[in-house]
């Protein structure tokens, strides 16, 4: 995969985290975190629990501020422009980050097809073929099959995996520049998992993504290149090594990131 | 009754025991109803041969002192030393629960078969035009007083609601910085004596030059009403998960869209819930209306202009008069206004269990 | 990538949410209007109490407090509200008083005891006899509970009279006294204090409670030392709240306490009493200028004393349900 590193694309962004420090209230809980994620690629941020991947995929859409005592040093560039700078509107932000979260979270008082459409209701954007919108956002997302027949459904009466890919379409429908997926299979089976990673490697021809997971060979499969985080004995957590796929989890510099890609520790 | 409850709630369905838990049942079932069936039987031959019993008396000196003691001696036969502690426990919490049910249950009890006398369609229909403390119950009504009661309300509801959803979203949804003291205040504001939301209005408006008329009566109810609407209001938004939330920031909405499409549809019938029992906080609220409004014995359709019955002034006003007659339409008031609180909180509670 | 020595941590800024769209500014300044509007309230009322209090305050001077004449007839007038500030302490600790075991017997019936069904119907029970009016409490007190009240005060005269002081009591009738206000206050109280037990019980760790008893603990030692330590900050923040509520009652007290202007410290069942909600009810509508400022004044005291009690009680409740706050 290291030959598609630097394919670039339009619709993508380049994004990038410079010297990222993060605080719950009085609690740091990430330090110095300088990672790039050029167009169009995958990145995987793998690490135990509680090392701040969480905490740093929401300082990516500004996310993260909606917690009251939060803290932030450094800076994110999309496509060059610190979206933290005074008088960037954080609502612009998120309308060209895009999220997917942990647990699903479909809106539970709109039926399938309102909930592909929530974006856009929500934002008061408006488009011309919503039917079409609807249709290639499911399929972009691979559910298309199985709810094609069934969109005035409410959200809730699909099983976690169809909601989760019904969440990544609700997503789509806003045509995000970069996609931000938080441990997005962790409450999936297998099945499911396995669509939604098919799923993530179409979309990178459209899309920067960036991933947190815990699997290995999820990260494996479906990113480019890989940063593993870290966070020693109540230290904020860090970044202790970051490079392409291959390289983190077939020749890795840091002893410890050996030890946690072959299953010693985490 | 009692004894069953140490059975039931710790016996274990061993088999090897089989005997010993017979005669052990047999016991308990003696234990509970023997000095009930004795104090019974006490009390009716006692009277039969001529003595003066006084249930309470009897109640407190005879049978409880009984039921304790045949209590405690099956928990200790059967339990061991635990078996008495737990005993006396058992028929302690029985018997103050059934008193307060009693109690409880009495006043209810009184509204209905009092209330009921004195209700008939011309109470709901008619005004107390030309009724006097002892008219006949077959003439007027409460009519005006409903119609008051109901203006009132509806004013006070009108006002309060935005007021009570807009704090309740102030301290769930924009993160505001006053959240403490907000609270806080709700909180101070939800043990605010009612006489004294009565004088306030009073104070601010009555001594400044309003005339007194059912709109006084609706500001001064709004201070009771205030804090229930946006506490329950600010608990039915709190259950929505900040997933949904987050979801729809995620997709780029802005804070208020989130709010109205997402968060108020997943917490509608919460807030629903918030409106019914805010109204039937103040439904029945009488001490402010007694020092904000002016008794009326006829209908009055204005509540901005002149006085303006509404029905715990009715009521209050009925009672005061202490003729029988009087305070049989008390009753019958007291009746309406707890029909009313019942289907507010039946509301509530259906409006609760949709959601879930 | 940078190793764990570095030190150097640049200055940290505070993030917080802001509307930035027109409508987000306008959402967050309707709520804002609304949030303050509650602290404009709280004030006007303590404000223009307090403007129209003044006058009272000034001409009775710190005997408004203690003494024991109200007399709007002499020269100068006379306003004092010594027995009613008493009176409404004495009729809410009775109430309390009374309540306190009755709510938590019900509470630990319905939570540990009774069959879930019995349990739910007990529960929507309470709650709707928590929002029965107190004007009919004041009509039940009086007509229907009041004859059996006096009733028993009757009999705690005969079988306790030689307790010197308390059980007090000339004549024949038993009305009106603090005892029997003190009743039907608990009636009022009892549900407000049963629920508020009853959830800080139904919050308790079941597993907890459950071995405790499965160990052979039995039940009572169960209560006397698992469940009471672990719900007594709750309770007492309970029956605080039911305390503050039982200070402001008006109406239901106004039908069953006489009011007499003479300090009755604690002849619980003497008709002698009165409590400064009842007495600004009964007092307001013929009231002049300068009695209806002694009112308010009243009124202000009575305000100022439920807010103590309220800060104590969501002070002690906090620290008891520390997983209510945020
Ligand atoms: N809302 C929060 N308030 C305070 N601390 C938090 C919050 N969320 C996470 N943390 C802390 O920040 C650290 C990083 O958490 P997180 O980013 O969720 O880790 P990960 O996603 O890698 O498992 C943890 O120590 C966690 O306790
Ligand atoms: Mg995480």
């Amino acid at each position: 995969m290291v030959e598609t590193l630097l394919t670039e694309s339009n619709a993508a962004s380049h994004l990038e985290a410079r010297g990222v420090h993060v605080w719950f209230g009085q609690r740091q809980v990430l330090q110095d975190v300088n990672l790039v994620f050029p167009s169009n690629q995958v990145t995987a941020l793998i690490g135990p629990s509680g090392c701040g991947k969480s905490t740093f995929i929401r300082t990516l859409n500004r996310m993260h501020e909606l917690i009251p005592g939060a803290g932030f040093a450094g800076q994110i560039l999309l496509d060059g422009k610190d979206i933290y700078e005074d008088g960037t509107d954080a609502v612009d932000v998120r309308l060209r980050v895009g999220m997917v979260f942990q647990k699903p979270n479909p809106f539970p008082t709109m039926s399938i097809r309102e909930n592909v459409l929530a974006g856009l209701r929500l934002t008061g954007k408006k488009n011309p073929n919503m039917d079409e919108l609807v249709e290639t956002s499911l399929r972009r997302a691979s559910i298309w099959n199985e709810v094609k027949d069934r969109l005035n459904d409410p959200a809730l009466s699909l099983s976690g995996g169809q909601q989760q890919r019904l969440c990544i379409a609700r997503s789509l429908a806003m045509d995000p520049a970069v996609l931000l997926m938080d441990e997005p299979c962790s409450a999936l089976d297998p099945g499911s998992t396995r669509r939604v990673e098919e799923t993530i490697e179409e979309l990178a021809d459209q899309m920067t993504i960036v991933i947190v997971t815990h699997n290995m060979q999820q990260a494996q499969r479906v990113s480019h290149q890989t940063a593993f985080f870290l966070s020693e004995d109540g230290n904020p957590g860090g970044v202790v090594e970051f490079g392409t796929t291959e390289q983190v989890f077939n020749q890795p510099v840091d002893p410890r990131t050996n030890d946690y890609v072959n299953g010693h520790f985490g | 009754m009692t004894a069953t409850q140490v059975q039931t709630s710790t016996m274990k369905p061993t088999n090897p025991w089989a005997k010993r838990n017979k005669a052990r049942t047999r016991d308990v079932v003696i234990a509970s109803l023997l000095p009930g069936i004795l104090a019974v039987v006490f009390f009716f031959v006692g009277t039969a041969l001529g003595a003066t019993i006084d249930p309470a008396v009897l109640l407190i000196i005879g049978f409880l002192p009984a039921q304790l003691l045949a209590a405690f001696l099956v928990g200790r036969k059967y339990y061991g030393r635990h078996g008495r502690e737990d005993a006396l426990l058992i028929v302690v919490t029985i018997f103050l629960s059934t008193f307060v049910m009693v109690l409880l249950l009495s006043v209810l009890w009184s509204v209905i078969s009092a209330g009921a006398l004195a209700l008939r369609p011309s109470f709901i229909l008619q005004n107390s035009h030309y009724i006097s403390g002892t008219t006949s119950l077959e003439y007027g009504g409460a009519g005006h007083a409903i119609l008051g009661t109901v203006m009132a309300v509806a004013i006070t509801t009108i006002l309060t609601v935005p007021l009570g959803f807009g704090i309740a979203v102030y301290l769930t949804e924009t993160g505001g910085k006053a959240r403490g003291v907000i609270r806080t205040l709700i909180q101070a504001m939800s043990g605010l004596p009612s006489v004294v939301s009565g004088l306030f209005i009073y104070s601010i408006l009555v001594l400044q030059g309003w005339q007194p008329s059912g709109f006084t009566g609706s500001l001064a109810l709004l201070p009771l009403m205030l804090p229930t609407v946006s506490r329950v209001s600010e608990e039915a938004l709190r259950l929505v998960p900040v997933d949904l939330r987050n979801g729809a920031l995620a997709l780029g909405s802005p804070t208020w869209q989130a709010f109205a499409k997402v968060v108020f549809p997943a917490a509608r019938s919460g807030l629903l819930t918030a409106v019914l029992l805010g109204v039937a906080r103040i439904v029945g609220e009488t001490a402010p209306l007694v020092l904000t409004t002016t008794y009326n014995n006829d209908t009055n359709l204005n509540p901005f202009n002149g006085p303006m019955a509404m029905l715990p002034t009715f009521i209050f006003g009925y009672i005061r008069n202490m003729y029988d007659t009087s305070i049989q339409r008390g009753w019958g008031g007291c009746l309406v206004i707890m029909i009313l609180v019942g289907v507010l909180f039946v509301g509530a509670r259906v409006a609760n269990r949709k959601k879930k | 990538m940078s190793p764990q020595g570095e030190t150097k941590i640049p200055a940290k800024r505070q993030l917080v949410t802001k509307p930035s769209r027109t409508a987000d500014k306008v959402f967050f300044g309707l709520t804002s209007v609304a949030a303050n509007f509650s602290i404009v309230l709280i004030l006007l009322i303590l404000g223009f109490l307090l403007y129209q209090a003044w006058p009272a305050f000034q001409s009775q001077g710190f005997s408004f407090f203690s003494g024991e004449t109200w007399d709007s007839s002499a020269t100068p007038q006379i306003f004092q509200i010594g027995p009613m500030l008493w009176g409404s302490v004495l009729v809410a600790l009775l109430g309390m008083v009374i309540a306190l075991p009755l709510a938590i017997s019900l509470a630990y019936f319905i939570e540990f005891m009774a069959a879930k069904k019995i349990a739910a119907v007990a529960t929507t029970l309470v709650d709707l006899l928590a929002a029965i009016p107190s004007i009919v409490i004041g009509l039940w007190g009086f007509a229907v509970f009041g004859p059996v009240a006096q009733h028993w005060a009757s009999l705690l005269h005969d079988y306790l009279g030689w307790i010197p002081y308390v059980f007090y009591h000339e004549g024949a009738n038993y009305g009106g006294s603090p005892f029997i206000a003190g009743l039907v206050v608990s009636v009022m109280i009892v549900p407000i204090i049963t629920s508020v037990t009853r959830e800080i019980f139904s919050q308790m760790d079941r597993d907890v409670v459950n071995a405790s008893i499965a160990l052979g603990a039995g039940r009572a030692a169960t209560f006397r030392k698992v469940i009471l330590p672990t719900a007594s900050g709750g309770i007492v923040g309970g029956a605080l709240l039911g305390l503050g509520r039982a200070l402001g009652e008006t109406i239901a007290i106004f039908f069953v306490l006489n009011l007499v202007f003479h300090i009755n410290f604690f002849q619980v069942i003497n008709g002698e009493g009165g409590t400064v909600a009842s007495m600004i009810v009964s007092k307001f509508g013929e009231a002049d200028a300068s009695e209806r400022s002694a009112l308010m004044a009243s009124g202000i005291v009575l305000f100022v004393l439920t807010l103590l009690i309220s800060a104590l009680s969501s002070y002690i409740v906090k620290k008891a349900q520390p997983w209510r706050t945020n």
